[in-house]
């Protein structure tokens, strides 16, 4: 009985040590902290846009509309007339910020279910396990089309979109995770120990089985932001005049000819935080895989 | 007794961005043809490394320094990879640990067996399939004229293990190397794959190289056995010899831990296999040795003859 | 278990989930806030052309009989009718499914054609300038939004340089742009886990085992490296997939190509619903057919795979 509760303890002391030692790899990785800054800018303007955007990023005045990037307006004037750098800011909350919110969502409902689906096994796995396999019939960005344009316009229907679409992978991801897990010695241990089936699920088998998720949740966020800003390019979505990324680069396309940097900015905007997202993965990906550091092969 | 392999003072780095691995360090030893040479060493101590040199299987950032390598007088270091494709497989073959990875598993097992005599006889796979049959019933596995068709997944570890034998055997090699052959088998299984070995050693005259950690099972089959340390020989000789009276000192413990383990009894020898980039100085067995002299740490003790085996160690002069 | 089995158990089971999906889809749908036949009739309508309509389009009747009449529809290939054409939304998406095909597989094959090579190539010289090459391009296909590469190669070749036309699909030249921006799309990606694959294919034990028989060096790549790197090639394609069809599905709207892509989206705004469900049911019919047979390739290239129904990843 001791000896159980000794190994559980000695496996959560080395359960922290590694995360430590995932913060040291990041450390040493310019490009990573790099993007690891890019990614809490993005994310706390998600938060705070609105009280740092240096004009109203709605205040439109046609008479100067399509104005190219000056000192006064650093990124130019869209095709309203509108401060092209106060509506990227402002913005971030709707490309980002939604983009974030609804993967996490997706990928802890998605966790939870491939975990009771992997650990109970039975008519839950089977269930869970078929329909997960239809969610998975439809092409990411087809579901998200679907479920956007029936729910109707709008930050919730953007989030159902973005969760629901994203939730399938988790659910097979975490499973196979689990039935990894649920076979090694502490979690018989835990389970000899009597401890109840949540409490065995979440404390024991959850932490070791999520590593596979949070990668996947990281190079998510790149995919989420890509559905998030073409849902706005395409008119779907949030609806105008709401500074999405996506949506300023669909309005702003009928004058690329004359007016590029109206296309040009909110692309950049987008495309170097899909950029800092999926460097973050792959870092975290190294730092988390134990082949990847072990080089050295047996002698 | 005819000479078949001469190995002179052999070197193996790998050169690493963290530092030079010295894998194999000053190796030297001789094998007659029809013998059976047992290398034994804890992992670490350079004997995987001992066997890819001796089929040319070494690779970048692995390097062979220096020494020679005598085969039947062809010097191996010497070889071109064009050469080499002509000795492996045929002169000189190999059986490797795991069988679950060293089989392709896309597949069909008798088809990979008859890979080798395709590679040698040249002409299509599918004329090579009796034979192949053969083999397999040479090295009993059961069924062989629907095994020959059947993908690794479907068989059990000790027949594959018997697939990798078969393909070492099946050009009659003047010399085969097994390294590790029963280690990812159950310890049931491993007794049949040995007797199966010694068998066929018998009937096809080879000469084998066998290379483990389980001295145990070296001294059933072995008749001379070679004890490496950390890319060093320490100690060479006559199997039952060794038994009787091991003169190095890691031999002398290696065996106490058979034999504690006999009597159910587990122990082990103090201290850790040294590092191959930094390995102490002097002899290296010095930080766990128990019969250490003061100028262990400073000087490398030399091979020497005493009682008719090589042992390097200072307690004999060395 | 044989080929054949599989195959059969495969198709049994790809038929199930099509069903499962219209059902997702039909749930979607009539999940809608709002009531289709008074959309559909306008804001102007009467009341009794509103119920007309809903008679009309079955709406009246419980949903497992809509149910159940949709899916006998969809089995004899009626997909309903489309509001703002008037005609069978079979036709209207034959009509354009062409343009897609030949948007896809341009891009497909282009995208093949550049990563695999490229892939190959970087994992035999891993520290290479063609390694980085690969990285890079990985990095920038998957995080530059589709949308925004295809306005950008319009602004380069078709504005400033006018080589390219820009929309429409009058000549062979209107496919080039369209099929690079979804070929770029893909590319990275592809290249980099073609690298990984073989990088992993070339480290494996089995290659060990065919070098030590004195196989050639050719064969042991075709046979011992390549076949087996096939394995996660596959499942990398057959995973693109999705991006593929939804990838055209954007770019056919960036360019005014006029495939069922564009459709989709203009139903959308037009409220054509069935016209939209149709295509959407369409669509991934199509994805779980193709998805059938990329795992009966796998199946073939791996015999491992015959034994499992369930893929766990």
């Amino acid at each position: 009985m001791e000896g159980n509760v000794e190994l559980l303890n000695r496996l959560e002391e080395a359960r922290r040590k590694r995360l430590l030692e995932i913060w040291e790899v990041f450390k040493s990785n310019r490009v990573a902290l790099i993007a690891l800054a890019i990614v809490t800018v993005t994310v706390a303007l998600s938060i705070a846009g609105p009280h740092i955007a240096p004009r109203d990023p709605y205040d439109f005045d046609l008479s100067r509309a399509r104005k190219p990037p000056s000192p006064e307006y650093p990124l130019g004037l869209d095709e309203m007339g509108r401060d092209i750098l106060s509506r990227l800011i402002v913005g971030a909350r709707y490309t980002v910020g939604i983009s974030v919110f609804s993967v996490v969502l997706g990928a802890s409902v998605g966790s939870l279910l491939g975990l009771i689906s992997g650990y109970k096994g039975g008519l839950w796995d089977a269930v869970i396990q078929r329909v997960n396999d239809i969610l998975l019939a439809f092409p990411t960005i087809l579901l998200a089309i679907a479920l956007v344009a029936f729910i109707g316009q709008g930050v919730h229907s953007l989030v159902v979109a973005i969760a629901i679409s994203s939730m399938p992978i988790y659910v097979r991801l975490v499973r196979a995770s689990v039935l990894q897990v649920v076979v090694e010695d502490y979690v018989v241990a835990a389970k000899l120990l009597g401890l109840s089936s949540w409490r065995v699920m979440l404390k024991h088998v959850l932490p070791n089985a999520i590593s596979p998720a949070i990668v996947q949740a990281t190079y998510h966020m790149g995919l989420a932001i890509l559905i998030a800003s073409a849902l706005g390019f395409l008119g779907l979505g949030v609806p105008p005049p709401t500074p999405e990324w996506g949506a300023m680069i669909g309005s702003g396309r009928t004058y690329l000819f004359s007016s590029p940097h109206i296309v040009l900015f909110p692309g950049l905007a987008i495309a170097i935080t899909i950029i800092s997202f999926n460097i973050l993965g792959d870092t975290l990906r190294d730092a988390l895989d134990p082949r990847s550091r072990a080089l050295l092969r047996r002698f | 007794m005819s000479r078949l392999l001469e190995v002179e003072n052999l070197k193996v780095y790998y050169y690493l961005p963290q530092g030079v691995v010295k894998a194999v360090d000053d190796v030297s030893f001789t094998l007659d043809k029809g013998e059976i040479l047992g290398v034994a060493g804890e992992s670490g101590s350079g004997k995987s490394t001992l066997a890819l040199a001796l089929a040319g299987l070494i690779r970048p950032p692995g390097r062979i320094v220096s020494g020679r390598i005598l085969f039947n007088g062809l010097d191996l270091t010497k070889l071109s990879e064009g050469e080499w494709r002509k000795i492996r497989g045929k002169r000189i073959s190999l059986i490797f640990q795991d069988p679950n990875t060293y089989l392709n598993p896309v597949y069909a097992t008798g088809f990979q067996v008859a890979e080798v005599y395709e590679a040698h006889r040249g002409g299509r796979i599918a004329r090579y399939m009796d034979l192949v049959k053969d083999l397999f019933r040479k090295v009993k596995i059961a069924d062989p004229e629907r095994r020959v068709y059947s993908y690794p997944h479907q068989m059990s570890g000790g027949m594959k293990q018997r697939v990798l034998i078969s393909m070492a055997i099946a050009e009659k090699p003047d010399l085969i190397i097994a390294d590790e052959p029963t280690s990812a088998l159950d310890v049931t299984i491993q007794a049949e794959i040995i007797e199966l070995l010694r068998n066929i050693i018998k009937e096809t005259g080879s000469t084998l190289i066998i290379i483990s950690h389980d001295l145990a099972l070296l001294l059933e089959i072995a008749n001379r056995i070679m004890i490496m340390y950390a890319g060093k020989v320490v100690e060479v000789g006559n199997a039952d010899e060794i038994a009787r009276d091991p003169l190095h000192p890691y031999t002398r413990m290696l065996l106490e831990t058979l034999r504690y383990e006999r009597k159910k009894r587990l122990r082990a020898i103090p201290g850790s296999i040294p590092s191959l980039i930094n390995p102490p100085s002097g002899c290296r067995f010095h930080p766990r040795c128990p019969a250490r002299l003061p100028h262990c740490d400073r000087i490398e003790p030399k091979p020497l003859w005493e009682k008719g085996r090589v042992v390097a160690c200072h307690l004999y002069g060395g | 278990m044989s080929l054949l089995s599989y195959l059969f158990f495969r198709g049994l089971q790809s038929l199930l989930t099509f069903i499962g999906a219209i059902l997702i889809v039909f749930v979607i749908v009539r999940v809608l806030p709002g009531d289709p036949a008074r959309l559909i009739a306008g804001p102007e309508a009467l009341e009794e052309d509103v119920e007309r309509i809903r008679v009309q389009l079955g709406l009246n009747k419980p949903l497992y009989e809509q149910f159940i009449d949709y899916i006998s529809s969809v089995a004899r290939g009626d997909l309903g009718r489309s509001i703002k054409y008037g005609t069978p939304v079979l036709n209207e998406i034959i009509a354009r499914l062409p343009y897609t095909l030949a948007l896809a597989l341009v891009a497909e094959t282009i995208a093949v054609a550049i990563a695999i090579p490229l892939g190959v190539v970087a994992a035999i010289r891993p520290r290479s300038v063609l390694s980085s090459i690969v990285s890079v391009l990985a990095v920038l296909g998957s995080s530059f939004p589709i949308f925004w590469t295809g306005l950008i190669l319009i602004f380069i070749f078709a504005v400033k340089l006018r080589v390219l036309p820009s929309s429409g699909a009058e000549s062979p030249q209107h496919l080039i742009l369209p099929a690079v921006t979804l070929a770029f799309f893909l590319t990275g990606n592809l290249a980099r886990i073609t690298r990984a694959a073989v990088m992993e294919a070339l480290a494996s034990n089995h290659v060990v085992t065919a070098i030590a028989k004195g196989l050639s060096p050719g064969k042991v790549l075709t046979r011992h490296v390549l076949r087996n790197a096939l394995i996660p090639i596959l499942t990398i394609i057959n995973i693109q997939l999705g991006s593929l069809l939804g990838g055209a599905i954007i770019t056919e709207t960036v360019f005014a190509w006029p495939g069922i892509g564009s459709l989709l989206v203009d139903s959308l705004f037009y409220r054509d619903y069935p016209l939209a469900q149709g295509i959407i049911m369409f669509i991934v019919g199509a994805f779980i057919l193709l998805n059938l047979v990329t795992d009966i390739l796998y199946a073939l290239v791996d015999p491992r795979v015959r034994e499992i129904l369930w893929r766990v990843t």
